[in-house]
């Protein structure tokens, strides 16, 4: 059985990746079961999507803890203390990263000890489909890697997308998209080795009083800690030659992200700015720039 | 203190009005009026210092009442039957917030279909919410359940809201003599309401009744409210020696009636505790030794008490006023999980009896006592036993020959 | 206490009250809403949120206010605010907590609850003459489940049970609730209608309510990226637009008497903002949907015709 756990941000496309690679495993012939995980958060926001193929029928449920490959659509995720994208990764599994950059320097960068696939997928879409929205590449790549056909992959893009998209335009260079991503990976030999899950005894859970265990939060504004800056793809930048301090960034950005510096120039939050862009399409003076988030790391 | 002839309804009033409540979101609903009418007017006169407002839906003022109480405020409300059910929602919304409400049910059967004599199937559906329940027997009972339920529900070591149970009409309704303690003598017993952890102040804000993601923290939560529930146990048992020593009357977990020798027990709640405990005496005239456990808690439940007065007997009989239609009585399954690894188990039978107000007679009760003898002596077990006598199947039929049933009996 | 208007984005205050890393779309024009509503009320507040999208902006253990804040149920938050309000009233009257203590109280909601689930509530509120302040950011459909149809949903939109088919073309087929007449219909001494791309009209709305005792309501049109099909950058420009076509008419009621904040001179062709929202593109492709798109406009001049600001 192979386990892969796919994590991107909302409205990316980690959930309908997920399917892709299923009902392409499905139409194979094999036993599959996907998953999607979403919490609270919005788009933008961190998500996992999981799925089991196997020639056997699948005894599990719930959340992969230890994925033999790991998806990870968007490569800030891979310092989100939250998301934690690789944990788990079983020995010699497979990272497949959406980047521009090579697997050796994603390898050298976070130290990873793993098969690494890399992929610039959020070009590939933004060529392709002229959106950053990447299900169909991550699928697609998930599925090639796994081994799975190319008129499989091809069915499984046109079931899993028939039912979201509206126009049958769109569909098309989805296909296309996922056939040449299949060109652009290769399928790897994935034998893993399961890492012992460190054991966390039972306890006996002591009471707690009410001011203690009621779910009320006594900190104020705290939510900050949440850095939904790692939600962007594209991110604000100011130009101060031609800033002329009308404020309208500020009054429009819907995250108070936005403040004014000693000198009266805006200056951004980018911890916590989830790149929506607005700013750059308020200002009057154009003088906000959008630059993708890969650029900058 | 004075001694008045006072209804279930009017006793409850006056245990708010002696609780120094301040806040009472209301709405009516048969047979539970009465307690919100005689607030009401105590509130219009001046005699209590409270505010009282009409709400649009049990709904609405549960929320009320629980959001005034996340306030900072003392509040009371009470409903009954159809209405806990309309404000179902709020009872384990208001339960999560940790902060200590009371409320009256007044019991009344379930739609459908509708009807407005009493049984438990309302209270016992929010079993499971985090309230904790008081059911009470006599008109004192719920005068001094209320007091008691405030001390507890506003412990630290709780926090928890109380239901307060009465039956509609047999209680609701019903006059008997009443002690009314004294203010002051109350006021020393139940210290205004200081809360430490819920309250709103613009010197202190809080953000209250949030939101959890995760299996880990909604268990943690969830968790700490039935420890909280549990601890409650033992404060109940501080406080109501408290009680006693105040006001001399004493008022455990659970009641034992002719209990102690008994061979055949009998386990009951409510109002209708008063015919078992008659039953009992006829039976100990014919020779049976018989007694009677009501409960007065159910949640939290008085596991290690009941089972303390139950363990040896003979047969115990759990007599449901409440029907989990397709299992049977609710009670008798808690009181079956209390004993079921005890070496000095009874022989364990349930009745359903009383369902929409229906009475129990002194035969049936024979019936039933009958039928311990029988399951101890043969080992003769088959139930829940709906408690329904031939008359009364009779009197149906006519019923349902008026009502055109073709093909009845 | 009557305060002065303010005329700029310069005079809009500094302060946050609430702080950023919610964990709301990116591009939430509620949020943008939320964020000016607060900078007018200030910290001495306490929301009281019916189940909408915000019931997660405070998420154990974050939480983006500086303000109190309780979340009760769909239908019912009105009915919270009720109760914080008596119980703040009750406990300074008896010398318990000290006035200077004393919060606003804002009810928070979605149009979900205020157009549908929480109408019984708000309406037995808006009775009582609750002392409070009422806030919908209104997406037009249940956008925290997915944007399935509320009845704030208008005509023509696509929503997940709305879904634009072939016995069904238009998705939607009937036309929103008008909730400020629902609420004008109970007297309130203020109500409104406000859009996040007008903060300045916004903050001097909530400067006017504030001389009023009783309920003070606000109605916030509000772009909602994901649900709308939009993207999250054009956020402000599309509530902006559906002010300059007349779609959303930025208004308020005092003491009954309606008048419009900003008319503009020359109204936009609905169709404008119409188009380049993913919810309405079956109006336009494959067939436009002519009938559909001249009764959405109609409506909008038969509205503005009956104020007397369209001839």
């Amino acid at each position: 059985m192979l386990s892969l756990r796919f994590h991107g941000r909302g409205g990316q496309g980690a959930k309908v990746a997920s399917r892709i690679l299923g009902t392409a495993a499905f139409l194979e012939g094999f036993y599959v079961q996907d998953f999607p995980l979403y919490g609270a958060e919005r788009r933008g926001a961190p998500i996992t999507a999981f799925a089991h193929i196997s020639e056997d029928p699948i005894m599990e449920r719930g959340v992969i803890s230890d994925p033999d490959m790991v998806v990870v659509m968007d490569e800030t995720l891979l310092q989100d203390t939250r998301a934690k994208p690789l944990s788990g990764l079983r020995k010699n599994g497979v990272i497949l990263i959406n980047t521009s950059r090579t697997p050796e320097e994603v390898t050298a960068d976070h130290g990873v000890e793993a098969q690494v696939v890399t992929l610039d997928m959020t070009k590939m879409s933004l060529t392709m489909l002229g959106e950053p929205i990447l299900s169909t590449p991550a699928g697609a790549a998930a599925a090639r890697i796994v081994g799975i056909g190319e008129e499989s992959l091809k069915e499984a893009v046109e079931n899993v997308l028939a039912g979201i998209l509206s126009e049958g335009e769109e569909l098309d260079e989805n296909v296309k998209l996922a056939l040449s991503v299949f060109l652009a990976v290769t399928p790897l030999d994935i034998t893993t080795v399961e890492a012992l899950p460190e054991a966390s005894p039972v306890i006996i859970v002591p009471f707690e009083p009410a001011h203690i265990s009621s779910p009320t939060i006594n900190a104020l504004g705290n939510s900050p800690l949440r850095k939904t800056g790692n939600w962007r793809v594209f991110r604000p930048v100011w130009n101060r030659e031609v800033c002329t301090k009308c404020m309208a960034c500020l009054a429009r950005c819907p995250d108070g992200c936005i403040s004014l510096d000693e000198e009266g120039f805006p200056c951004v939050d980018y911890e916590n700015c989830k790149g929506c862009l607005i700013c750059v399409r308020v200002c009057p003076a154009e003088g906000i720039e959008r630059v993708r988030e890969a650029q900058v790391l | 203190m004075t001694r008045e002839m006072l209804t279930g309804n009017a006793a409850a009033a006056w245990g708010v009005r002696l609780a120094e409540v301040d806040y009472v979101p209301v709405y009516p609903i048969t047979p539970q009026t009465e307690i919100i009418e005689t607030l009401a007017e105590w509130i219009s006169d001046g005699m209590m210092d409270a505010r009282l407002v009409t709400m649009d839906s049990e709904h609405s003022m549960i929320t009320a009442a629980g959001a005034a109480s996340a306030t900072g405020a003392r509040a009371f409300t009470a409903t009954s039957s159809q209405g806990l059910l309309y404000g179902f929602e709020m009872i384990y919304t208001v339960a999560g917030w940790r902060v200590p409400l009371v409320m009256v049910n007044v019991s009344r059967g379930l739609s459908s279909p509708l009807t407005l004599e009493p049984d438990h199937n309302d209270v016992l559906a929010i079993r499971d919410s985090g309230f904790l329940q008081i059911h009470c027997e006599t008109c004192q009972e719920v005068l001094d359940s209320i007091i008691l339920a405030y001390r507890l529900a506003e412990d630290e070591r709780v926090l928890l809201p109380v239901m307060v149970n009465m039956d509609g009409f047999y209680l609701s309704f019903t006059r008997e003599p009443v002690e009314i303690p004294n203010p002051e003598e109350v006021r020393e017993f139940l210290p205004p309401y200081r809360p430490k952890h819920a309250f709103f102040m613009a010197s202190q804000p809080m953000a209250q009744g949030v939101a959890v993601l995760g299996g880990s923290a909604y268990s943690y939560f969830k968790y700490q409210m039935h420890l909280a529930s549990l601890k409650a146990l033992e404060v109940y048992g501080e406080i109501c020696a408290e009680f006693e020593r105040e006001f001399r009357r004493g008022y455990g977990p659970v009641e034992g009636y002719m209990l102690e020798d008994a061979e055949y027990a009998l386990v009951m709640v409510g109002s209708f505790s008063t015919l078992g405990k008659k039953a009992v005496k006829r039976a100990r005239d014919r020779g049976i030794r018989a007694g009677l456990l009501k409960l007065r808690l159910l949640r939290p439940f008085p596991e290690a008490d009941l089972r303390r007065a139950l363990e040896g007997k003979r047969a115990v009989a759990v007599l449901d006023q409440n029907i989990s239609v397709g299992k049977g009585g609710i009670l008798y399954s808690e009181v079956a999980s209390c004993l079921c690894n005890s070496k000095k188990r009874p022989v364990l039978l349930s009745f359903i009896g009383g369902l929409g107000g229906k009475n129990i007679s002194p035969h049936e009760f024979e019936f039933l006592f009958e039928k311990m003898i029988e399951a101890f002596e043969q080992g003769t077990l088959n139930g829940p036993h709906l408690l329904y006598t031939e008359q009364e199947w009779e009197e149906m039929s006519l019923l349902k020959r008026t009502a055109e049933k073709e093909g009845a009996a | 206490m009557k305060e002065e208007p303010i005329k700029s984005f310069r005079d809009i205050p500094g302060e946050e009250v609430l702080c950023s890393g919610t964990p709301a779309c990116a591009g939430c024009g509620g949020l943008l809403t939320l964020r000016h509503c607060l900078k007018a009320l200030g910290d001495r507040v306490v929301i009281v949120n019916a189940a909408s999208c915000f019931t997660l902006l405070a998420i154990y253990p974050l939480n983006p206010f500086k303000n109190s804040w309780l979340y009760t149920a769909m239908a019912s938050a009105p009915a919270g605010a009720q109760g914080v309000r008596d119980a703040l009233d009750v406990l300074i009257e008896k010398g318990k907590l000290d006035s200077e203590e004393d919060l606003k109280v804002v009810v928070l909601t979605g149009d979900g609850s205020a157009y549908d689930m929480g109408l019984s509530s708000t309406s037995g509120a808006l009775y009582r003459n609750l002392d409070f302040y009422y806030i919908c950011y209104d997406n037009e459909a249940y956008g925290n489940t997915g944007f399935q149809e509320s009845g704030a949903t208008p005509l023509g939109s696509k929503t997940a049970t709305t879904p634009p088919g072939e016995r069904h073309p238009i998705g939607s087929e009937l036309p929103k609730k008008d909730l400020f007449e629902i609420w004008k219909s109970h007297r309130p001494p203020y109500l409104a209608t406000i859009s996040p791309a007008y903060p300045i009209d916004l903050i001097n709305k909530f400067k006017r309510a504030g001389q009023y005792r009783g309920p003070k309501l606000f109605i916030s049109l509000v772009p909602c990226p994901p649900g709308w099909g939009t993207d999250p950058s054009r956020s402000v420009d599309l509530a902006k637009l559906a002010v300059e076509t007349g779609v959303w008419a930025l208004k308020e009621a005092v003491r009954g008497e309606v008048g419009h904040t900003v008319v503009p001179k020359r109204f936009k062709p609905v169709e404008e903002y119409l188009r380049g929202q993913g919810r309405f593109a079956h109006l336009f492709r494959p067939v436009r949907q002519e009938e559909t798109l001249r009764e959405i406009q109609e409506r909008v001049d038969e509205y503005w015709r009956l104020h007397k600001l369209l001839l």
